[in-house]
C-alpha cells in the first residue's frame, strides 16, 4: 500500500508537479507536458521542417561499418578505369601525387567515398576542380573509385608513437584545449572510421586543409570535430604537425 | 566455497596490481605512456575483474557455504554447481582474453554505440549463466528445507542469501537483453547499427542493483557473523529481514539515476527513480542500527557501562571488530557520496568527474570488499581444516586497507569537485590550471600501493595457513534477540516482495524501454573498438 502510495506521489510530482514550473514543458497543456516530462520526442518550437537547416549541418554522409570493407576485383578494375581517365593527372598515376593534392593510394576506401559525395553535395567546397568532378560521378562510381585506391599500398606505415621526435600534439594531444591526439584517430594509437590515413602527405596540403578547418571555410567534419581542434591549434603547431606526417621515408622511425 | 574463493581471490590480486599500475601511470610520478589504449585495457580488464568475476564468486561461493551450514543439510545439485563454477571460470577465460589484446577496451560498462570483439560480451554471458545456475540452486534447496520443515523459520543467513539470489535473477535481465538482443548482433557482424540509447537503459536495469547483488554478502556477514564473533546477540533478527526484503524492492528499479545525463529518457523518470534510490538509503540506516545495537549488546556483555563509554569494553583486539567499525566507516562516507550522486540536481556538478569514481572505490573496495575478507577468515577453518588464523597479523591487514582505501578515495572524492574528469587517461599536470590537482593523484597513488600490499597480505595469510589436527568447531551463526518470537509469514518468504520488484520495475522501466523499443530512428553506427 505504502509503496503504491509513494509511487503515485513521485509520479504525481515528476510528471506534473515540477514540470509545471518550467516553462518549455508546461506551455502546450498538462497533457504535453506530461508527454514531455515522459520523454516522448516531440517538436520544441515553431519549426514545421524536420530537416537540419542547411548551413548548420556539415556532412550528409553516415558512416557505417560496411563502408570500410574491401571492394569487390571488379569493382576494383572499374575504379581503375575511372582513375585513369579522370583523377591521375592531378593524384599521380599510382595515387601518390607529386602536386600539393592528396595522396589516394592506400587511403580507406570509406574516407574517399565520403570526401566524394561530400563534393559531390556541395558539403565541401574547398576545391572547385573536385567538386566540378565529382558532379559527375555516380554512386557506383565513387564506390568503384574508392576501392580502387583503398586497394594500392600505402606511401608509408604508420610509426609507432613511442619514437622520440613525435610532436607531442600527434602524441598525447593537448586535452586542457580540447585537442585529442591526431594518432588516436588518424593512426598510431588508434585508427577511427572515416578518419583520413595522413602519413606520406603533401606538407602544403596538410597546411592548407588544417587552416581551413580552423577558419570554417572546410566545415564536411561530422560533428566539427576537425574544426574545434583546428581551432585551437597556433598556426606554428599546424605548421609542425603538416611537417610531421609529410616527412621523407628515411625520417621515418618505425615501419 | 573453496574453490569459488580462491579464484575470485586470484582475479582480485590480479586486478588489484592492475588497479595501481592505473593510478601510478595516470600520476604525475610516471611519464605517460604514450598509449591510452593500454590505460583503457587494463581499465576493462580491471573492471570486469573487480565488477563481474569477484562479487560473483564470492556470492556463489558464500552462497552455498551457507545453504549447507544454515540449513544444516547437504546441499542439493552438487555437481550443477561445479557446472556453474566451471561456466563461470570458462567465461572469465573468454572474456579476458580479448581484452588483454586490446580487441575490447570498450570498459566493463559496455559503453555502445563502442563495439568490441563478440567474445567478451559472450565470456560476460557464460559468467551471468553459470550464476543463474547458483541462484536456481538456493531457490530449489530452500524449497526442499521448506518441504522438510513445515511453517519453521527460515534462517536469517539463508533468508538474506536467497533474496539476494532473487534480486540478481531480476536485475541480471537488464544486461542479458542488452548483450544478447542488441550489442551480439552487431559484434558478430550481422548488423551496422545499435540502439545505443534502448542498451544504456537496459544496462541501466542491472548497474545500481548489481552493486546490491554485491552487498548482500556483506550485509549477511553484518547480521549473522559480526554479532557472533564479538561476543554478543543480534539485536534484531525481524530488522535483518525487513532489510532484506526492502534491498529486494528498492534495489533494482532505480537504475535510471545512471543515466541522469541522458537525453533519451525523460525528466520525470529520473526524478521518480531519484525518489526511489532514495528509499534504498533505508535498509542500510536500518542495518547499521541494528548492528551497532548488537555491538553494544555485545560490550555491555562484557562490563561496558555508560551512555557511550560502553565502546570501550567491545573486544577491539578482534579481526570482526575492526573489519565492521572501519567498514561502517566507509559506509557512512561512501553512502554520502550515493546519496549526492542520486539528488539529481547535485549529480550535474560530480557527473563524469573522478568524484564517481572515488565514491565506488570507497564503498564497493573499501566497506563491502573488506567484509568478504573477513567472510574468507571466518570461513577458512571450515572449509581447509587448518589452524587458527595469526590474529595480529590479519588486525595489521585490516588496518592498511582501511588506511589504503581512505588514501585513495578521499584525495579522489575532492579532486573530482575540482572538475578533473574520469576515464582520462593522460593529464598534463605542468599546466598551470592542473598543477594544483597533482597532489592528489599522487597521494591515491600511494594509497593504492598500501592496497596492494594489503591484498598480498591477505593472500600469504590464507595460503600459509597450517594445516591442524582437530577438526573445526561446528561454524554458528548469530543468536538474535528475539530468537523465540514467531516471524511473520511475510518475512519469511519472497512471493509478495519479489511481486512488488517485478510491479516496480513496469512502473519506472516499462515506458522508457518501450517507447525507446518502438521509436524508429533510433539507431546510431556502431563504432569498432580495437582495429578496423
Amino acid at each position: 500500500m505504502s509503496l503504491c502510495a509513494l509511487a503515485a506521489v513521485s509520479i504525481l510530482v515528476g510528471f506534473i508537479w515540477l514540470p509545471s514550473a518550467q516553462g518549455d514543458f508546461s506551455a502546450q497543456g498538462l497533457w504535453a507536458s506530461i508527454c514531455r516530462a515522459a520523454g516522448v520526442p516531440a517538436e520544441w518550437g515553431e519549426t514545421t521542417s524536420t530537416a537540419p537547416k542547411s548551413d548548420l549541418r556539415s556532412t550528409r554522409v553516415v558512416l557505417e561499418r560496411a563502408m570500410g570493407r574491401q571492394g569487390s576485383n571488379d569493382a576494383v578494375g572499374r575504379g581503375a578505369t575511372i582513375a585513369l581517365q579522370q583523377c591521375t593527372m592531378c593524384h599521380g598515376a599510382q595515387g601518390v601525387s607529386s602536386a600539393d593534392t592528396p595522396n589516394l593510394a592506400g587511403q580507406y576506401r570509406e574516407v574517399i567515398i565520403k570526401q566524394l559525395i561530400d563534393y559531390k553535395s556541395g558539403d565541401r567546397r574547398s576545391s572547385s576542380v573536385m567538386q566540378a568532378l565529382a558532379t559527375n560521378l555516380s554512386d557506383r562510381n565513387i564506390e568503384d573509385l574508392a576501392a580502387y585506391y583503398a586497394s594500392l599500398a600505402k606511401t608509408r606505415n604508420t610509426p609507432t608513437v613511442n619514437i622520440g621526435n613525435v610532436p607531442a600534439l600527434v602524441r598525447v594531444g593537448d586535452p586542457i584545449r580540447n585537442i585529442a591526439p591526431c594518432a588516436s584517430c588518424h593512426g598510431g594509437i588508434d585508427h577511427k572510421l572515416g578518419t583520413p590515413w595522413l602519413e606520406g602527405m603533401a606538407q602544403k596540403y596538410l597546411q592548407d586543409q588544417l587552416h581551413a578547418f580552423a577558419s570554417g571555410a572546410r566545415r564536411n567534419d561530422s560533428h566539427a570535430q576537425m574544426r574545434n581542434m583546428a581551432r585551437q591549434m597556433t598556426s606554428a603547431e599546424i605548421a609542425e604537425i603538416s611537417d610531421f606526417y609529410a616527412r621523407p621515408e628515411q625520417e621515418s622511425g618505425g615501419s | 566455497m573453496l574453490a569459488h574463493f580462491s579464484v575470485a581471490f586470484a582475479a582480485f590480486v590480479l586486478a588489484i596490481i592492475l588497479g595501481e599500475w592505473q593510478m601510478f601511470v595516470r600520476s604525475p610520478l610516471h611519464a605517460w605512456v604514450n598509449n591510452p589504449e593500454h590505460y583503457y585495457r587494463s581499465v576493462t580488464m580491471h573492471g570486469t575483474a573487480m565488477a563481474y568475476v569477484l562479487p560473483t564468486l564470492i556470492a556463489m561461493g558464500f552462497g552455498y557455504a551457507i545453504t549447507e551450514l544454515a540449513l544444516k543439510r547437504p546441499l542439493i545439485g552438487v555437481r550443477w554447481a561445479w557446472g556453474g563454477f566451471w561456466l563461470v571460470i570458462a567465461g572469465t577465460l573468454m572474456a579476458s582474453t580479448p581484452v588483454a589484446l586490446g580487441k575490447a577496451s570498450v570498459l566493463y560498462t559496455f559503453y555502445p554505440p563502442m563495439i568490441g570483439s563478440p567474445f567478451f560480451y559472450l565470456g560476460v554471458v557464460l559468467v551471468v549463466v553459470g550464476s543463474w545456475i547458483w541462484v536456481a540452486l538456493m531457490s530449489i534447496n530452500l524449497r526442499a528445507w521448506r518441504t522438510e520443515n513445515p511453517g519453521q523459520t527460515v534462517p536469517l543467513a539463508m533468508f538474506g542469501n536467497v533474496a539476494g539470489a532473487y534480486l540478481w535473477a531480476w536485475t541480471s535481465i537488464g544486461a542479458a537483453i542488452e548483450i544478447l538482443f542488441l550489442i551480439l548482433p552487431v559484434a558478430l557482424g550481422f548488423k551496422d547499427t545499435i540502439d545505443a540509447g534502448l542498451s544504456r537503459v537496459f544496462f541501466s536495469w542491472t548497474l545500481h542493483a548489481i552493486v546490491y547483488f554485491w552487498l548482500m554478502p556483506t550485509y549477511i556477514a553484518f547480521y549473522t557473523i559480526v554479532p557472533r564473533a564479538v561476543g554478543g546477540r543480534l539485536y534484531s533478527d525481524t530488522m535483518g529481514r525487513v532489510a532484506f526484503v526492502l534491498f529486494l524492492v528498492f534495489s533494482m528499479p532505480i537504475g535510471i539515476h545512471h543515466l541522469f545525463a541522458d537525453p533519451q529518457v525523460g525528466a520525470g523518470f529520473k526524478f521518480v527513480h531519484a525518489v526511489f534510490t532514495a528509499m534504498v538509503s533505508v535498509p542500510t540506516l536500518l542495518t547499521v542500527f541494528t548492528i551497532v545495537a548488537s555491538l553494544e549488546i555485545a560490550a555491555r556483555l562484557r562490563g561496558g557501562k555508560g551512555l557511550v563509554g560502553w565502546v570501550k569494553a567491545l573486544p577491539w583486539d578482534r579481526p570482526m571488530m575492526l573489519a565492521v567499525t572501519f567498514s561502517f566507516i566507509m559506509l557512512g562516507l561512501g553512502g554520502a557520496g550515493g546519496i549526492i550522486n542520486m539528488s539529481y540536481q547535485l549529480n550535474e556538478t560530480v557527473h563524469n568527474t573522478q568524484w564517481v569514481t572515488g565514491h565506488f572505490h570507497l564503498i564497493f573496495g573499501g566497506a563491502i570488499v573488506i567484509m568478504y575478507l573477513m567472510i574468507a577468515y571466518e570461513l577458512w577453518p571450515q572449509l581447509t581444516n587448518c589452524a587458527p588464523l595469526p590474529r595480529r597479523l590479519i588486525n595489521t591487514q585490516l588496518w592498511l586497507w582501511f588506511i589504503g582505501m581512505l588514501v585513495l578515495s578521499l584525495p579522489w572524492h575532492w579532486v573530482g569537485l575540482l572538475g578533473m574528469p574520469r576515464r582520462m587517461a593522460y593529464f598534463d599536470y605542468t599546466h598551470p590550471d592542473l598543477h594544483a590537482q597533482a597532489w592528489t593523484v599522487t597521494v591515491s597513488t600511494f594509497g593504492g600501493l598500501l592496497l596492494v600490499i594489503s591484498a598480498l597480505l591477505f593472500v600469504f595469510i590464507l595460503v600459509r595457513a597450517r594445516k591442524s589436527t582437530a577438526r573445526p568447531d561446528p561454524f554458528a551463526f548469530s543468536v538474535s534477540l528475539d530468537a523465540g518470537v514467531k516471524t511473520p509469514v511475510a518475512l519469511n518468504g519472497f512471493g509478495i516482495w519479489v511481486g512488488m520488484m517485478i510491479a516496480l520495475t513496469v512502473v519506472n522501466y516499462g515506458f522508457p524501454i518501450a517507447q525507446l523499443a518502438v521509436l524508429k530512428d533510433t539507431n546510431v553506427p556502431a563504432i569498432p573498438v580495437g582495429g578496423r
